[in-house]
């Protein structure tokens, strides 16, 4: 987590995602005293749908992949699982789909808590995509941070002094050393292409 | 019609004086609608003595002899002990005491002031009489933690700085320190967030500490009549916010402070406990039974008369909505000094609070 908690949600939007009448009155009314404008779907959500909206709550027991406008597990919002029936193939789907809360039907009293813990999960879930993106970047970007490297030693420095030199330059350009790295190279061309 | 209404108050242990003036409410009203021949309440009353283990062995044990409505619980961690059992044997608690809102179970009508009564007004109050430097004290359960952050990010967000926030033991009396440091500190404002003997020892030592021109404006979210006399000339100038003070009480509610109330006093416990009875006596003619999904679809209906006047219990959210005063004792009273003028519907999430979240916290990155 790295943020405060949130716990207002007020002027947000949620998507209540159910098939049957009830439900999504009892949820839409919950929402409602909860400051929260609820947007009743009972088929699928469209990615039309998803313009303006903070969170979907969802039905576990009839949900399916095609009827939500992301790939499995790639929620852009925060979603809440409705737990009715309780199979295991149902909740097996619904843990495949990465919902960060779940609310039993039976105690939607309790959305608050839901609405709470889903939204700090999926801000956790938000910072491990971005750490795992910037890895990827690091890791894509060794080969060009040991060309630029050997670039730099042409003028007849060691390596040592050629990586410092390469990451004061990151530092003073505030950019990652990959970064800097792929600047260099693109001022030593004949290096860029492995000419040497 | 004949009725059976359990009363579960702890009228014996250390917030034993808040308990005996709801259960002598409860018990003024039941006398009262007997009397009037309308219904006839057989009450069932159970002490757990201020002992959070009983309240769900004694929820329990009603419940199984039959009884589907309890009226009782002062401090949340027994009415929060009590909701598995009534989920369990479908029964229904009229709970009848402020408190700090953030629930909203299926199997308990909530009648007393919620935050957006108490807190709320109050911290508004602070900040309209301009007293820049507050501290907070509190017990150190639910009700002290909650109330306090709440009044924090609410005083914060509009400039008041918070000198400092200690926590005491429920029912402790150590709290020298918290004595030493605002008298060290010297805020406008301390915020008391304490019950029962923390609540007197603690304003009775503040009272010796610091000399009453220096001394900074106390104020509390829950203190009332019921216990205002165990706390003596420390209390004058104290305000209060509630949903009920005695300065209002009608004649029934005097008449069963005084038949039945050992300090003989009305407080917002008495008069919350005397409404929620004419409640469900109304709710249960109305529902022609003690079903209690049928009760609470009559009750949440309309607004039903009240000797606290006319209320009205929210079918959604379950909560009563409660006109909030501030009041300031003095000479053992509270004058009231502040009212709504009409009843506001208890927000227990505080969804129309406009304060902003609280700032995430600083992210700081090791700079390779």
């Amino acid at each position: 987590m790295s943020q405060a908690v949130m716990h207002n949600f007020t002027g947000r939007r949620a998507i209540v995602l159910h098939h049957a009448d009830e439900p999504l009155r009892r949820i839409s009314e919950r929402c409602a005293r909860l400051g929260v404008a609820a947007v009743p779907r009972r088929d699928t959500v469209g990615p039309a749908c998803m313009e303006g909206i903070d969170m979907v709550i969802l039905d576990i027991d009839t949900g399916h992949d095609a009827q939500l406008p992301w790939a499995a597990g790639q929620a852009p919002v925060p979603v809440v699982g409705l737990i009715g029936s309780e199979s295991p193939g149902r909740l097996a789907w619904a843990l495949g789909q990465q919902v960060d809360a779940f609310l039993p039907l039976s105690a939607i009293g309790t959305l608050f808590s839901a609405l709470v813990i889903a939204h700090d999960r999926f801000a956790a879930r938000e910072a491990q995509r971005a750490r795992e993106a910037e890895l990827a970047a690091q890791r894509s970007g060794r080969l060009d941070v040991i060309r630029a490297v050997l670039a730099l030693m042409e003028g007849g420095r060691d390596e040592a002094l050629a990586l410092k030199q390469l990451r004061a330059f990151a530092m003073v350009e505030r950019i990652p050393i990959e970064d800097a790295a792929r600047r260099v190279l693109a001022q030593h061309p004949a290096t860029r292409a492995g000419k040497r | 019609m004949r009725l059976r209404l359990g009363l579960i108050f702890s009228t014996s242990g250390s917030y034993a004086a808040l308990g005996q003036s709801a259960l002598a409410g409860a018990l003024g009203a039941i006398e009262a609608l007997a009397e009037a021949g309308q219904v006839e309440i057989e009450p069932v009353i159970r002490d757990p003595g201020g002992d959070v283990a009983r309240y769900e062995a004694q929820a329990a044990e009603l419940l199984q002899d039959g009884v589907r409505h309890i009226l009782g619980a002062i401090t949340s961690w027994s009415r929060k002990d009590m909701i598995p059992v009534l989920e369990r044997g479908g029964g229904l608690l009229w709970y009848p005491c402020p408190y700090e809102g953030f629930e909203c179970s299926d199997h308990v009508v909530y009648l007393g002031a919620a935050p957006n009564h108490h807190v709320v007004p109050a911290t508004d109050w602070i900040v309209s009489q301009d007293l820049g430097r507050v501290y907070l004290v509190g017990s150190n359960y639910v009700w002290g933690w909650e109330t306090l952050r709440l009044a924090r990010e609410r005083l914060q967000a509009r400039g008041v700085e918070v000198v400092g926030e200690r926590f005491v033991p429920l029912g402790s009396v150590a709290h020298a320190h918290v004595v030493d440091e605002i008298r060290a500190l010297r805020p406008d404002c301390v915020i008391d967030s304490l019950i029962g003997p923390s609540n007197a020892s603690f304003l009775n030592d503040l009272a010796a500490a610091i000399d009453a021109g220096a001394r900074p404006r106390l104020v509390s979210f829950n203190q009332t009549e019921a216990d205002l006399d165990a706390l003596g000339p420390a209390a004058d100038g104290l305000v209060s916010a509630g949903s009920f003070f005695e300065e209002e009480a009608d004649p029934r509610l005097l008449r069963a402070a005084r038949d039945r109330a050992p300090n003989g006093r009305v407080s917002a416990f008495l008069a919350s406990a005397y409404a929620a009875v004419e409640l469900f006596a109304a709710a249960s003619t109305k529902a022609g039974g003690d079903d209690p999904r049928a009760v609470f679809a009559a009750l949440s209906a309309g607004p039903l008369p009240t000797a606290m006047g006319p209320i009205h219990v929210d079918p959604v959210m379950r909560h009563a909505g409660l006109a909030p005063r501030l009041a300031q004792a003095g000479q053992g009273q509270f004058r009231i000094i502040n009212r709504a003028a009409s009843p506001v519907a208890a927000d227990p999430y505080l969804t129309g609070d406009a304060v902003p979240p609280p700032p995430a916290r600083a992210e700081l990155r090791v700079v390779r």
